[in-house]
């Protein structure tokens, strides 16, 4: 495999139509992909328009094709993912069909010789597919099942086909009819309500397609905190509309927007000096998580085997005390999960029993799971564990009000690397590294996994938590002002400022 | 108020005597009075049952029946109590409740806590509605204190404040919750691991109400309970209170999914009561107006949950109404209501719906008001339904049980076991459709061993008039079968998201929650739709839209909801409060130009919104002088028969299809007349289609031959004016036989008749599936176009009818009937042959359906009753209707009739 791997921006005409201008501007630059695609199955003009508007990189929405024009080819050629129209077999291809019903032609040509495939894989996107299912007899299928065969036959080099009725984070191997096609999705990412979603795509020659989702309102002057859509309306009708303009505004101007108080311009102003300095700033006099003996929190993380984990077969703690690093992981019984349950806590409740513990998100997911493995696997530490002191610097940082972050989103990945932290750059996602684990589980072949690369995963986890924790320790604090007095205290929640 | 202690103030006699008659004479034959016998109570000391610590402070002895089920609970077996009203019930599982926790040592010998925490013994006490959650912890903590223990029984669901829910979960002996709620709580069961884990009883209260759709939400919801529980580590013993129904202990098992011992010998003691089976009388000229106009809208349940308007509000009596000679039984038990709460006879009336429980509270009062140098008194009467605040209700409740208010007028939500006190007489507005819920209602009357009093006010309806002229259906045969139905696979998919969202899917849920290959083939296709990732050799994880226990709708079974809302520019002046509606309802009652009434405001269906990912319909309120009355067409398409049997020669199917209903345009009916002021306007809605079970019956090719011989010169009979082709005496007949099945089915089965629907025909095969081509159509029109198209392809078409399944994926009820067919079959044709009516087409009796959507044409009763005749095999010879000739020469239309 020779070729990189290249990111696809797919970005759906809602998201393309609603997003204000700068948003979008913001979200292709943020993304920085080597195309962007909208992946609708009727012709999205305006969205189509705002992206090119947007940037410079080139846009795919093959509904605004002419007649005749109905199927797009990119090819990946020096480094560059470029629109070809002359038919020529490059290592890595995008061919983009307007509708289903080109499949046939499409698979058409390649048997008559009229194209040639490329020769280490095909991308396919295609707008108007999906999957059927049917709760009565427990059936589902791809809408074009058949047509995905032939096509497949006939290109012989493997095919990925990305859909876009499905949600980007969808993967499926579809086995039709001798051949085996992976499916991935690339519609608006679900699971985020009402939000306008979208995602990049990371295509690997391999054939794996990595998406990261992202919500129309982290971008833009949205990714400031304290401004919603009203807000941010508000503001653009005041020409305020980018968040550089919202740093070379004064506060007291922009606490004269309808709707803004004066804590609340207080910290979009800050914020958006935060992101464009990189360096976090307090809002708060709480002090950071620390042990009563000044030692730093030791920094943890898990892997399962997914969401709804049967097994938490990786636990690694970071001690930025004498910058050492612990790992667990379960390579022999994952269906005795109590087993690395109980080696954690055996080692952590000796030796760092009086340490605080620090994660990322923790609240919402590690801690909640931990405790329910601990419950059911090892009780007889479950009062030990309940009296660890245990923090998640996400809810302190962000939930909890007590800091703004650098990072466009509040993902650690985009905090940390803001922060400076570079990273082992694994290439895999927590969902990846679940999926690998299961397919262990399944074979039980160990051999299966690159161990190595999942625990360098997992401690770099804990690394950039230690990284962000202490670009935050070392950070400003935002003076206090008398602002409190200001607002009448009417501001409860921003009392901190 | 007085009252003797002894005897009742009025007997069923002494009500007849003493009703006002006005212009009519008696009619002795208009009601009928029968007696029911007392029952003695059979009595066990406490202490054969119970260890003296629970005995001795009893002030009472047990029931022979809580005895057994307190010994098979000891025995370690899971059990089912099916018997009266206040018999007891409750006190069965709270006093296996104090054993479990004076075993495990959380309670002392002397009551007192044994320790603050409790993680060695737990229950669980699961509710069909809130109102009776609250009322049985008032049960309990009633029980426990009269034996001194310091139990802690706590209510958990939507309306605790949240700042308690971590306490009552950290602490509670007893939680008391409900269906819906513990099926969202299993989403995040770890914060319940103590309960779970230490978890040694399920209470399963009034467990008969969870049948049809609920039923088999309850089944899964105890399936995924049971789940977690096993992980927890919690072996718990099943415990079910339910009123008598015909298969308590198959109910029950499907409904745990394990084995449950019946203890049904009722051992409580019962007064005599009088039951007067009362059919109004003849309208006369005089009646008022409002009578024609009345609306018999009904709830099917009324506990409280999205099931406001469970049946159609199209519940017009259209077709009905030129038969209906006798005053509506809407109009008329009103009237024996307030005549027996001027007698102080403190009285339920039960009403099919939350209106009717408003309006005859106003008709009570108007009668006295007409009457009134009948009465000295003049009662207070309210209406009660769960459409009504808490607080209201529960004022109503006690002024009731405190003798202040002498009638309630209520929905079924007084059916269930609240606590209102002693009553002595119960009036129902109608057959309530079921022996298991009329005998409920009734024995909601009595006090101890006195007599009681039960009147039974028919409607013009079949069922009412069946029930009317064959008491002994009432009082001699079983009361109906609960169905519960765990083969659905619409409403398991919906439950195995949410199990595989609360612990990951492996080998080990077969065949616990499903036989190894269902769960497979359901696993796959999960995956495939991206909402499962994972393999069940290793763990299959959730992978879809957050939170699916949020999608389960324990009232219906599709997956697409429409929100009522009120419409933007639109003002009300209070918060529009309207429990969303499943697609199929919204597309038949909520399309553009609908007037709905609710809550006394009536509203116009200015917009409905389907490309939304939350779809809503948008309400307007109006003031106008008419109602809506949506028409209907229904054709079946692809059925595909799964198993069939021969019966005399017929063929009868059972297997799955699509039903496409297309409600496709709706009248404007005046309000106070009845007068279609305007006709099919359209709606503009594409059809519905919904995948579903149905059962089919093929006539056989001579008896076909022979009936349309036979009826070949009827016509205008039919009902149908004009031309019309040699076989519509036969098809009428198919038709009148589809309706009286439909009809009589809730008398075999506990089955609401609105949950199956019809379809005879005369090209029963063009409706198969061929050749795994289907029917896709844009309207049932097109549908019935290509139908038409391929029945003059085909050779040897047959005829017959289709029931089917009215609920997307089915409920079972047509797969019960496949089952039952020769039974309802003889029903059906009983009721056809026997009406009085004297109609060729029949009547509101026999053949007439509110649900038809052709307008109750053609049907005729005499060739009806020949198909049924020779189906059961009592059919006269045929040779003499056969042709000379051999039959075919004449085309075979393509009609049908839903």
């Amino acid at each position: 495999m020779s070729e990189e791997p290249f990111e696809l921006l797919s970005l759906p005409g809602r998201a393309g139509r609603t997003l204000a201008r700068s948003a979008l501007t913001d979200a292709v630059e943020h993304a920085d992909p080597d195309g962007v695609w909208i992946p609708d199955a009727s012709p999205e003009p305006r969205a189509y328009a705002a992206v090119r508007d947007a940037g410079s990189v080139p846009v795919v929405h093959p509904q605004l094709g002419r007649t005749g024009e109905q199927t797009v080819r990119h090819a990946r050629a020096n480094g560059e993912l470029t629109r070809v129209d002359a038919d020529r077999a490059p290592a890595l291809d995008v061919l983009t069909v307007q509708s289903p019903a080109m499949l046939d032609g499409l698979a058409g040509s390649f048997e008559t010789g009229a194209r040639t495939a490329a020769t280490d894989r095909t991308f396919l996107v295609v707008p108007d597919l999906g999957v059927e299912t049917d709760a009565t007899t427990l059936s589902a299928a791809l809408t074009v099942g058949d047509e995905l065969t032939r096509l497949q036959r006939a290109t012989e080099t493997p095919l990925t086909v990305l859909a876009g009725e499905l949600p980007a984070g969808y993967r499926h191997d579809w086995m039709l009819d001798g051949v085996t096609v992976p499916v991935y999705g690339c519609g608006p990412p679900s699971g985020y309500g009402e939000t306008p979603t979208f995602a990049t795509l990371r295509c690997t020659a391999a054939g794996t397609v990595a998406p990261t989702p992202m919500r129309g309102d982290q971008f833009g002057l949205r990714a400031l905190a304290g401004i919603g859509a009203t807000t941010a309306t508000r503001l653009r009708e005041r020409g305020i509309d980018a968040r550089g303009e919202v740093r070379e505004t004064p506060v007291r101007e922009l606490a004269d927007v309808s709707g803004v108080s004066r804590a609340n311009a207080e910290r979009m102003h800050a914020h958006a000096e935060v992101l464009q300095s990189g360096t976090p700033l307090r809002l708060s006099n709480e002090t950071l998580p620390v042990t009563r003996d000044e030692r730093p929190p030791v920094c943890l993380d898990i892997e399962t085997d997914g969401l709804s984990p049967t097994v938490i077969w990786q636990l690694g703690v970071y001690d930025p005390h004498d910058d050492s690093y612990q790992s667990f992981i379960e390579r022999e019984t994952p269906d005795e999960p109590g087993r690395i349950i109980e080696a954690f806590l055996d080692w952590f409740l000796a030796t760092h029993a009086d340490r605080t513990v620090l994660t990322w998100n923790g609240y919402r997911f590690d801690y909640p799971e931990l405790e329910r493995f601990i419950d059911k696997h090892a009780p007889h530490y479950a009062d030990a564990w309940a009296d660890v002191w245990t923090y998640d610097l996400y809810k302190w940082a962000v939930r909890d009000g007590n800091a703004l972050l650098p990072g466009r989103t509040n993902k650690l990945d985009d905090v940390a690397s803001r922060v400076g932290f570079d990273g082992a750059d694994t290439g895999l996602t927590g969902a990846q590294t679940a999926a690998a684990y299961q397919q262990f589980m399944r074979t039980g072949d160990p051999s299966l996994l690159d161990w190595e690369r999942h625990e360098r995963y997992c401690e770099d986890d804990c690394r950039a938590l230690w990284r962000v924790y202490a670009a935050i320790r070392d950070a400003d604090r935002r003076a206090t002002t008398d602002t409190v007095t200001d607002t009448g205290g009417t501001q409860a929640g921003l009392g901190d400022f | 108020m007085s009252r003797s202690d002894e005897l009742l103030g009025m007997t069923g006699r002494d009500l007849v005597a003493s009703f006002p008659r006005r212009s009519l004479t008696a009619d002795q034959d208009r009601v009928r009075i029968r007696e029911l016998a007392a029952r003695e109570g059979e009595y066990v000391p406490a202490s054969d049952a119970l260890r003296s610590r629970l005995a001795d402070p009893l002030p009472y002895e047990l029931y022979a029946h809580q005895a057994t089920a307190l010994d098979a609970l000891d025995a370690g077996e899971n059990v089912t109590v099916a018997t009266s009203t206040a018999s007891g019930k409750t006190a069965v599982y709270g006093l296996q409740i104090a054993r479990n926790l004076l075993d495990a040592g959380v309670l002392a010998p002397d009551g007192s806590r044994a320790s603050e925490g409790n993680d060695a013994s737990t229950a669980l006490a699961l509710y069909p509605m809130k109102a009776l959650t609250k009322d049985q912890k008032r049960n309990l903590d009633g029980l426990y204190e009269t034996l001194g223990l310091d139990v802690r029984v706590r209510i958990y669901d939507g309306d605790t404040p949240s700042a308690d829910r971590r306490a009552i979960r950290a602490e509670a002996d007893v939680i008391l919750t409900n269906f819906q709620a513990i099926s969202v709580y299993l989403g995040h069961h770890d914060k319940w691991s103590r309960l779970f884990s230490a978890l040694d009883l399920v209470a399963i209260d009034e467990s008969h109400t969870h049948t049809g759709v609920q039923g088999m939400h309850a089944a899964w919801i105890l399936r995924r309970l049971r789940r977690v529980v096993d992980y927890w580590g919690g072996d718990p013993q099943y415990t079910l209170t339910s009123a008598t129904v015909g298969n308590p202990g198959d109910h029950s098992a499907q409904l745990v999914g394990d084995d449950v011992t019946v203890v049904d010998e009722d051992g409580s003691p019962r007064g005599a009561r009088d039951l007067v089976l009362w059919n109004p009388p003849p309208q006369s000229k005089a009646e008022p107006d409002e009578s024609r106009a009345d609306i018999p809208e009904t709830d099917a349940t009324d506990t409280g949950g999205s099931d406001a308007d469970s049946l159609p509000e199209g519940a017009d009596t259209d077709g009905e109404e030129q038969a209906a000679e006798r005053v509506p039984a809407s109009i008329e038990a009103p009237r024996v209501f307030a005549h027996l709460t001027a007698a102080e006879i403190q009285t339920l009336l039960f009403c099919p719906s939350r209106k009717l429980t408003e309006l005859a509270v106003e008709r009570a009062e108007t009668f006295h008001a007409n009457n009134a140098a009948s009465y000295d008194a003049r009662p207070r009467t309210e209406p009660y339904n769960a459409g009504m605040g808490r607080r209201t209700r529960h004022a109503r409740e006690t002024e009731f049980k405190t003798g202040s208010l002498a009638g309630l007028a209520t929905t079924s939500a007084l059916e269930l076991g609240i606590d209102i006190g002693d009553l002595d007489a119960t009036v129902l507005l109608g057959y309530p459709g079921q022996r298991q819920s009329f005998w409920q209602r009734i024995g909601r009357a009595g006090r101890g061993a006195s007599r009681s009093l039960a009147v039974m006010v028919a409607d013009h309806r079949t069922l009412d008039q069946y029930v009317i002229e064959n008491p002994e259906y009432l009082l001699d045969s079983d009361v109906e079968d609960a169905v519960v139905d765990t083969d659905n696979n619409a409403v398991f998919v919906q439950h195995l998201r949410c199990a595989a969202e609360e612990l990951a899917l492996t080998e080990d849920d077969a065949p616990a929650l499903a036989e190894r290959d269902r769960l497979e083939r359901a696993v796959e296709m999960l995956r495939r739709s991206g909402e499962l990732e994972g393999y069940l050799d290793a763990a299959a994880h959730y992978a879809g839209t957050p939170r699916p226990q949020a999608d389960v709708s324990i009232y219906a079974t599709g997956d697409d909801e429409y929100r009522v809302t009120l419409a933007e520019d639109a003002t009300l002046g209070r918060e529009l409060d309207i429990e969303p509606v499943a697609k199929s309802r919204a597309f038949r009652d909520y399309h553009e130009g609908a007037v709905r009434l609710h809550d006394g405001q009536q509203f116009e269906v200015t917009a409905v919104v389907d490309d939304h990912p939350q779809p809503f319909v948008e309400l307007t309120p109006v003031d106008v002088d008419y109602y809506t009355q949506t028409r209907t067409t229904v054709n079946v398409v692809d059925a595909d028969s799964e198993r069939s049997r021969e019966v005399n020669g017929y063929t009868l199917h059972q297997g799955t299809g699509t039903v496409l209903v297309e409600h496709e345009s709706y009248d404007r009916v005046h309000i106070g007349n009845g007068e279609r002021l305007e006709q099919n306007i359209p709606t503009d809605r594409p059809p519905v289609e919904m995948q579903t079970q149905l059962c089919w019956l093929e006539v056989p090719d001579r008896v076909e031959t022979a009936l349309v011989h036979k009826y070949r010169e009827f016509g205008v009979e039919t009902g149908m004016a004009g031309d019309h082709p040699p076989q519509l005496g036969y098809v009428a007949g198919l038709h009148a036989a589809e309706h009286a099945m439909i009809k009589t089915a809730p008398l075999e089965l506990l089955v609401d008749k609105n949950d199956l629907g019809g379809l005879s025909t005369l090209v029963l095969d063009t409706h198969m599936t061929l050749d795994d081509e289907t029917t896709r159509a844009e309207t049932v029109a097109a549908a019935e176009r290509a139908i038409e198209r391929r029945a003059e392809t085909l050779n040897g078409v047959s005829s017959g009818w289709f029931v089917y399944d009215a609920v997307e994926g089915g409920l079972g009820f047509s797969r019960a009937i496949y089952e039952q067919f020769e039974a309802l079959a003889a029903r059906a044709r009983d009721s056809l042959r026997d009406c009085g009516c004297g109609r060729p087409n029949g009547c509101p009796a026999c053949t007439f359906d509110r649900n038809c959507g052709n307008d109750n044409k053609p049907l005729l009763r005499a060739s009806a009753v020949d198909v049924f005749d020779h189906l059961l095999g009592e059919g006269s010879d045929l040779e003499a209707h056969l042709p000379d000739e051999a039959y075919g020469g004449e085309r075979r239309p393509s009609i049908f009739y839903s």
